[in-house]
């Protein structure tokens, strides 16, 4: 009875133990899965946003597009900067079953393109397995028609297409069109196409300096990807702008017949429409091929052309300076004229000028004309017709310096031709503040007669000179001088001049007389019949000659090296007897003008005065 | 349709198959069948795969239910060391006649089927138990003497599935066998101790841990630590629930499921993937069904009368607890990832068989609530 009592209490005290433990753990389970559930509101409510931007993040990435570059055209509508398709082949990891085989069987199709397997295997190795790389660039055609056509046992190797920039007419247009390559690192911040994996940027020439309108404007597209970062859908696109075309006033007949006159030597062409300010060709040589920079040009091919003295990678016409030499003859003349000297006023020339130079021991100092014996009186017609020195050291003492570079400056000497060009260079106009402020000294009167024939500090550039002449024989009208072609402005303004009309046509006189009545200087280069080029010689020496030299006569060109002869300019207009076009020619360390550029000059003349110009507009407005 | 004739024990098949607890069968179906809508949604939509096996366990474990719930307790009692012990051989016998996955050697192929013996050695282990303590009941169970033979029960499976290695499983065994120790009245003393105890064997345990672990654990205390590695996942779950919202991002359009940012999505991740779609709305009714089904759980448990079937079902349903708790906790981020599935939802054969083979105990305990059992002997 007390056994079986105990056993019952016992039990019941069990029972309510047990009920009182199993309350216990179902408050305790409770209670973790509140706060579990407080877990998941902090998660879901309280964070949501935050981990909902993270959400995003991980899922949408922002890709760049591309959009496709301008077109640069010539006059006549031409393309001479375009996009051609090019052709590489490219790998999907993903899908080759052995890769070792696939490029060796890739290397039997191509074997011209023989591929380094290893490497090939490296640089795909680092992408997504389901990226395409591209492990062979600039196929041909032919190969890439190979490439398709043995498709079958090359599997995960796929053929494919991209745009690269292209200039049909390669070296000739060089220098002005520029060339595109990798964007460098001092553009990155400037340029948003550095964003880009492959994008290039123009380095020189017009691909530089209009950059920015030919890249357009970039597009972009959102994209959802998964966490192996593979595309899954485009969620959003924001289209680009395409490049803008670009029509230039070059025309690319004239600038491949300019260039080509040019083989062989090295110096620069510039040839200008004086009505209209347009420039026809600028040309410059040595050149390269430009379409070698699009392909990524080889270490080797890049060393060649910074180590070449000839410097083909400067475009000589408007960043190569030289001493204008006797070119500047009709500019000084007409500072003359305006200080009231008169055309008809002789000088005598006996073949030098004598000047007190007290730091010398003979108290005097001789410049000399270039012709030994002298060319006896001589008026300004004759002086400019024969290149006589001096006549133009007398005048030259009468007028002063100032007031020459005055006149220089007024007809685009010292000054960039183009506001366009990042390589472009204004030459150097001297006058006496000039020299107080470069060089901190005094100027001496000597310079002066050396100015006068375009030496001493003088410095311009082929179109430069091309611009000044063509102010003399337009009139004297002041031109704007253009390179991108523009439709004629509407609001014509009354055009500003630059000198007296009588001036002027003293100076256009003895121009043509220069080169077509006989004893000028160029009349070896003279055009026959009816329509005449006219023109100045210059030649510009680069070295001092002593009077020992002179003495024992002057070391002829031919005989010194290359470096040290002289510059052969000229500068001309044509027809003569109603100006159209105005040339300048320089051959660099070509010996005379008007052995050496003239000639070249002439041929320029008789290609323009039987060439048809035409103008085609509609073809480059963008669609 | 049942007559007595079938009848086993006091009870007929038919009073058997009237006394289970549907309501909470009706739950089980209503988790199952989100656990086939986020399976279907992992699929990408394709029913072929996951969702249809997944159905097919379903199925085979709404039959072992029923079939425990036909089977009479006396016998379960009756055999519950043996069942326990075969089932220690089979685990035991792993390392020789079992498939390596992963580095991990859990499974057995029996018939052309994998399965996994330490998912059911955490409910075996708790009929052995419960089975123990019904024995020692009018003893002092607080002697130290009768600790020993429940710690060795303990500490075979443990030990066993620890070093396969697994440690989520193991951690369910041990801590689900010690609401057995509680509910048997052990004096809190023990727990206070055991507690101790087992914070000061965290450092020698730190030395059986495999290199992976204990990155885990590293990786828990600091998910910066390595956030493409082991950090990646769980800040990847804790961005896909967050994401989620209170409404979620709509059915199969989970992006982070969707585009694989998730790991396991099928498995220990899949209640990410469903707070993603479904949302804070859709989570929480999902805590509180399995929150019912625990609650109503416990409350069957304290109706039986015999000890065995107390112990027995309070075990069975603290082990399911555990579960559901240790899986969403550390895909929220609130322990280290121990990979433990989520019942009903997770895609796994061995634990949902398991899992609903414990249930089938719960019914069958629910079912002869009024069966006294006499001590029994070893078989």
């Amino acid at each position: 009875m007390f056994d079986k009592k105990k056993y019952i209490s016992k039990s019941e005290n069990t029972d309510t133990n047990i009920s009182r433990r199993t309350l216990l753990l179902s408050i305790g389970v409770s209670g973790v899965f509140a706060l579990m559930t407080s877990r998941l509101a902090y998660l879901q409510l309280y964070r949501h946003k935050d981990y909902k931007s993270l959400s995003d993040e991980n899922r949408i990435t922002h890709r760049l597009i591309q959009p496709s570059r301008g077109v640069i055209f010539d006059t006549q509508g031409k393309a001479i900067a375009k996009n051609i398709e090019s052709y590489h082949a490219s790998i999907i990891l993903e899908e080759v079953a052995d890769i070792n085989k696939a490029l060796a069987s890739l290397n039997q199709v191509l074997p011209e393109k023989k591929i380094d397997i290893n490497k090939t295997i490296k640089k795909i190795k680092k992408s997504k397995k389901f990226v395409p790389v591209q492990i062979i660039d600039n196929l041909s055609w032919d190969e890439f028609a190979k490439l398709n056509s043995n498709l079958y046992q090359l599997k995960g190797v796929f053929p494919a297409m991209g745009y690269k920039r292209f200039y049909p007419q390669k070296e000739s247009h060089a220098h002005l069109l520029g060339y595109i390559s990798d964007i460098s690192k001092e553009e990155y911040k400037d340029n948003p196409f550095s964003k880009l994996n492959n994008a290039k940027s123009g380095k020189i020439g017009i691909e530089k300096s209009l950059d920015r309108e030919l890249r357009g404007r970039l597009g972009s597209k959102s994209i959802e990807i998964n966490a192996f970062g593979r595309e899954i859908r485009e969620l959003k696109r924001i289209e680009g702008e395409v490049g803008q075309n670009i029509q230039l006033t070059i025309d690319s007949d004239v600038q491949n017949f300019c260039f080509d006159l040019l083989k062989g030597l090295s110096g620069s062409v510039s040839v200008m429409d004086i009505n209209t300010g347009n420039y026809i060709a600028l040309a410059s040589a040595p050149s390269f091929d430009p379409n070698k920079f699009s392909d990524g040009i080889s270490s080797s091919d890049w060393q060649d052309l910074i180590n070449n003295k000839y410097k083909p990678l400067i475009n000589k016409s408007i960043s190569s300076f030289y001493p204008p030499g006797s070119t500047i003859k009709p500019l000084v003349a007409l500072a003359a004229l305006e200080k009231g000297i008169s055309p008809n006023e002789t000088f005598s020339c006996s073949g030098k000028h004598e000047v007190e130079d007290t730091s010398l021991e003979s108290g005097i100092k001789n410049f000399h004309c270039w012709k030994k014996d002298g060319h006896g009186d001589v008026n300004m017609n004759e002086a400019i017709k024969v290149s006589c020195d001096v006549y133009f050291y007398h005048i030259a003492r009468r007028v002063g310096i100032d007031k020459i570079a005055e006149v220089c400056r007024r007809f685009g000497l010292g000054n960039e031709v183009f506001d366009l060009f990042y390589e472009e260079q204004s030459g150097i106009v001297p006058d006496k503040k000039w020299k107080q402020a470069t060089l901190g000294k005094k100027w001496l009167i000597g310079e002066t007669l050396v100015s006068a024939i375009g030496q001493s500090y003088f410095l311009s550039t082929s179109s430069q000179l091309t611009l000044a002449f063509a102010q003399i024989v337009n009139g004297g009208k002041k031109i704007k001088p253009n390179i991108i072609y523009e439709d004629d402005k509407k609001d014509v303004k009354i055009p500003t001049l630059l000198a007296a009309q009588s001036h002027l046509k003293i100076l256009m006189k003895a121009l043509d007389d220069a080169t077509n009545e006989s004893g000028g200087t160029s009349y070896r280069s003279r055009i026959l019949g009816d329509k005449k080029m006219a023109g100045k010689t210059g030649t510009s020496q680069v070295r001092v000659i002593s009077e020992k030299e002179r003495e024992d006569g002057i070391i002829k060109n031919k005989d010194l090296p290359w470096n040290k002869r002289d510059h052969g300019l000229y500068v001309g207009y044509g027809p003569s007897d109603k100006p159209k076009y105005a040339v300048s020619v320089i051959v660099e360390h070509g010996g005379s003008g008007s052995r050496s550029a003239a000639p070249i000059a002439s041929k320029i003349f008789k290609f323009l005065f039987r060439k048809k110009m035409d103008i085609k507009r509609s073809i480059i407005i963008n669609v | 349709m049942f007559n007595s004739s079938f009848s086993s024990g006091n009870l007929s098949y038919s009073e058997r198959l009237k006394r289970i607890n549907y309501f909470i069968i009706l739950l089980i179906l209503i988790l199952f069948s989100f656990g086939l809508l986020a399976l279907y949604s992992v699929a990408d939509g394709n029913f072929n795969s996951w969702p249809k096996n997944h159905l097919y366990r379903f199925l085979i474990g709404l039959l072992l239910i029923f079939f425990l719930c036909m089977v009479d307790i006396k016998i379960i009692f009756k055999f519950a060391y043996p069942i326990f012990f075969l089932n220690i051989l089979v685990l035991a016998l792993i390392p020789f006649i079992g498939t390596e996955t992963f580095g991990a050697t859990r499974w057995i192929k029996i018939a052309g089927i994998s399965l996994q013996p330490s998912e059911f050695v955490k409910y075996t282990l708790i009929l052995a138990l419960a089975k123990y303590y019904h024995n020692i009941q009018d003893t002092n169970i607080n002697s130290l003497s009768k600790l020993f033979i429940p710690t060795v029960l303990i500490l075979i499976p443990t030990i066993i599935v620890f070093i396969q290695p697994d440690l989520g499983t193991a951690l369910v065994i041990a801590i689900g066998s010690f609401s057995i120790f509680w509910v048997a009245g052990l004096s809190y003393r023990y727990f206070i101790t055991g507690g101790i105890l087992g914070l000061l064997s965290i450092p020698v345990a730190w030395q059986f841990l495999r290199e992976y672990q204990k990155e885990r654990v590293f990786t828990f205390f600091n998910p910066e630590r390595d956030p493409l590695g082991n950090g990646y996942h769980i800040l990847q779950s804790k961005i896909a629930l967050g994401s989620g919202g209170f409404f979620g991002k709509g059915y199969l359009d989970g992006t982070q499921s969707h585009l694989n940012f998730l790991p396991e999505m099928h498995n220990d991740f899949i209640f990410t993937m469903f707070g993603e779609e479904f949302g804070f709305l859709g989570s929480v009714f999902l805590i509180i069904i399995y929150l019912i089904i625990i609650l109503l759980s416990f409350r069957m448990a304290i109706t039986s009368k015999s000890l065995f079937s107390r112990f027995l079902s309070i075990g069975v349903t603290f082990v399911f607890s555990l579960y559901v708790l240790i899986n969403i906790s550390m895909v929220m981020g609130l322990i280290p990832v121990v990979g433990v599935p989520l019942p009903f939802l997770s895609y796994g054969g061995s634990s949902t068989l398991a899992i609903m083979g414990g249930f089938g105990l719960l019914m069958n305990c629910h079912i002869h609530q009024r069966t006294t059992l006499e001590k029994g002997d070893f078989f």
